[in-house]
């Protein structure tokens, strides 16, 4: 039991790695923030392309739908694979540019970006699907008034469907934000020294996995009221629900 | 101020409406009658081009709108009212009626609050402008989404059975403001299953059976006399109740 507590709990370790981890965690949350943010964005944005109407768009929602299907369809680590290898490897032979294919930008390191890239195209495609559902929930009655006023679709989507889609819908995107936290110590495969790597890199010099449950506490300081905010969201949508 | 020649509009198999023509005057009240599912709602629905039909075609003061461009000026130039009220959820009741002024006329902001305020003062609801639809009868939100479609100077008012989700003690508030829309001189094509009111106010009272006009003429011969035994069938099962 002590041999337990002292692999997994040992304050005198927690405390020693503290500044260590404390600096990797800002580093998730960083790239967790960046990330959300353009996966929310760009996952709007292919909800969007996915149900453009008419003929002429055809080609623009099959295309779109082939992406969120597939970037559904691999894992992150895979993409994340790709993006910094690939990217690094077509700057180096003048392909691309540097600025794109070794980013650098914001003085933060090229893995950061690579990961920022690769969770954006996997969660905004999740997020699409999010999204989608939310747009279709909409009644068609919404829509209807506003072209009925004169307004055309994109203003239509703009003021009315989207903003109504989102409020539907902020559960579930708040359920893919805790994911995508969680999603984000994949980077450390391309070396990002974010907070589950370096308790990692504590627990190969000590032997001792007492970094890592520290990296766990402060990942759950962050999600577990991130679920609870979800809770209440459902809890008044029902309300809203049983007055409707 | 509104004709329709020809109009056919089909969804997969089913025809629904089968050569539609209709015209209507500035200024005049006509009241589309018939069985749910006769294509009443479609027929509005073409007129504004909501949904547009694949044959036939559409004028309005004049001016062929169908099959043409810029179809978000003609919008706004037609009011439309529908039965399940259709207003803006998240908005308040101000917002709902100055959204499209603001968007689609690029009225500025004070301007089309004044308008909306005055409209809705005008409906009896200048009280309400705060609250969200949620917060409202039925009754009332329908007088908002009437307020909402004249903000933008309509030339004429398409009214889809505004009523008919309404419960029965608040009818009468929503029948008034269209009566007085009507003795101000706007031109409206209503649909409706009020015989009172269509009697009352109509012009011309139009029985749709299957597609088509079958029967067409001031209310005292298209309710008292009908010709056409279908309008005899319809009447003789709503007048019953
Ligand atoms: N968007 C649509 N898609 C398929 N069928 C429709 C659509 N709108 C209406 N219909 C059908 O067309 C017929 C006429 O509908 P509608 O114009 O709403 O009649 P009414 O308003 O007189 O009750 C009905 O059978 C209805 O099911
Ligand atoms: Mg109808």
């Amino acid at each position: 039991m002590d041999a337990f507590l002292s692999q997994y709990f040992d304050l005198d370790i927690m405390w020693r790695s503290l500044p260590d981890v404390l600096s990797g965690f800002w580093v998730t949350i960083q790239l967790w923030l960046v990330a959300s943010v353009l996966s929310l964005i760009w996952g709007l944005v292919l909800s969007l392309l996915r149900q453009l109407p008419g003929r002429a768009a055809a080609p623009i929602r099959a295309l779109t739908i082939v992406y969120i299907d597939a970037l559904r369809g691999i894992p992150l680590l895979l993409v994340v694979l790709l993006i910094s290898g690939g990217l690094g490897a077509l700057a180096s032979e003048d392909v691309i540019a540097d600025w794109i294919g070794l980013p650098r930008w914001f003085g933060k390191p090229d893995p950061f970006w690579y990961g920022v890239f690769a969770i954006t195209l996997t969660y905004g495609a999740y997020m699409a699907e999010v999204y989608r559902s939310g747009i279709e929930a909409v009644p068609s009655g919404q829509m209807q008034a506003a072209r009925s006023l004169g307004m055309s679709y994109a203003q239509a989507m703009r003021k009315v469907v989207v903003p109504q889609a989102v409020r539907k819908v902020f559960a579930p995107l708040l359920n893919d934000l805790t994911a995508l936290m969680k999603d984000t110590s994949l980077v450390l495969v391309i070396g990002l020294a974010e907070v589950v790597s370096i308790g990692q890199d504590i627990q190969a010099e000590t032997f001792n996995s007492s970094a890592l449950v520290l990296g766990a506490i402060l990942f759950l300081v962050v999600t577990i009221p991130l679920a609870r905010i979800v809770d209440r969201q459902i809890a008044k949508q029902q309300i809203r629900y049983q007055r409707a | 101020m509104v004709r329709l020649e020809g109009v056919h509009k089909r969804f997969g198999r089913l025809e629904v409406l089968q050569g539609i023509d209709l015209e209507v005057k500035r200024g005049e009240v006509v009241c589309v009658i018939g069985a749910s599912g006769s294509g009443k709602s479609t027929l509005l629905r073409a007129i504004n081009l909501l949904e547009p039909a694949e044959q036939g075609r559409v004028f309005l003061e004049g001016v062929e709108i169908s099959g043409t461009k810029g179809l978000n000026d003609v919008r706004r130039r037609i009011g439309m009212v529908f039965q399940q009220f259709n207003l803006f959820p998240h908005k308040s009741v101000l917002e709902n009626v100055t959204m499209a002024q603001r968007t689609v006329l690029d009225r500025p902001k004070q301007e089309a609050a004044e308008r909306a305020r005055s409209l809705l003062e005008r409906v009896g609801l200048a009280d309400k402008l705060e609250e969200y639809p949620d917060r409202l009868s039925g009754g009332q939100q329908q007088r908002v989404a009437i307020a909402r479609a004249l903000a933008m100077d309509p030339h004429v008012m398409l009214f889809d059975e505004v009523t008919s989700a309404l419960d029965p003690e608040l009818v009468k508030e929503v029948l008034d403001v269209m009566r007085e829309l009507a003795r101000e001189g706007m031109t409206m094509i209503v649909v409706t299953h009020e015989m009172g009111f269509a009697r009352e106010v109509a012009d011309r009272i139009v029985f749709m059976d299957e597609g088509l006009v079958v029967e067409q003429g001031p209310p005292a011969e298209v309710l008292d006399s009908p010709r056409e035994e279908r309008t005899k069938r319809f009447l003789g099962l709503v007048l019953e109740h």
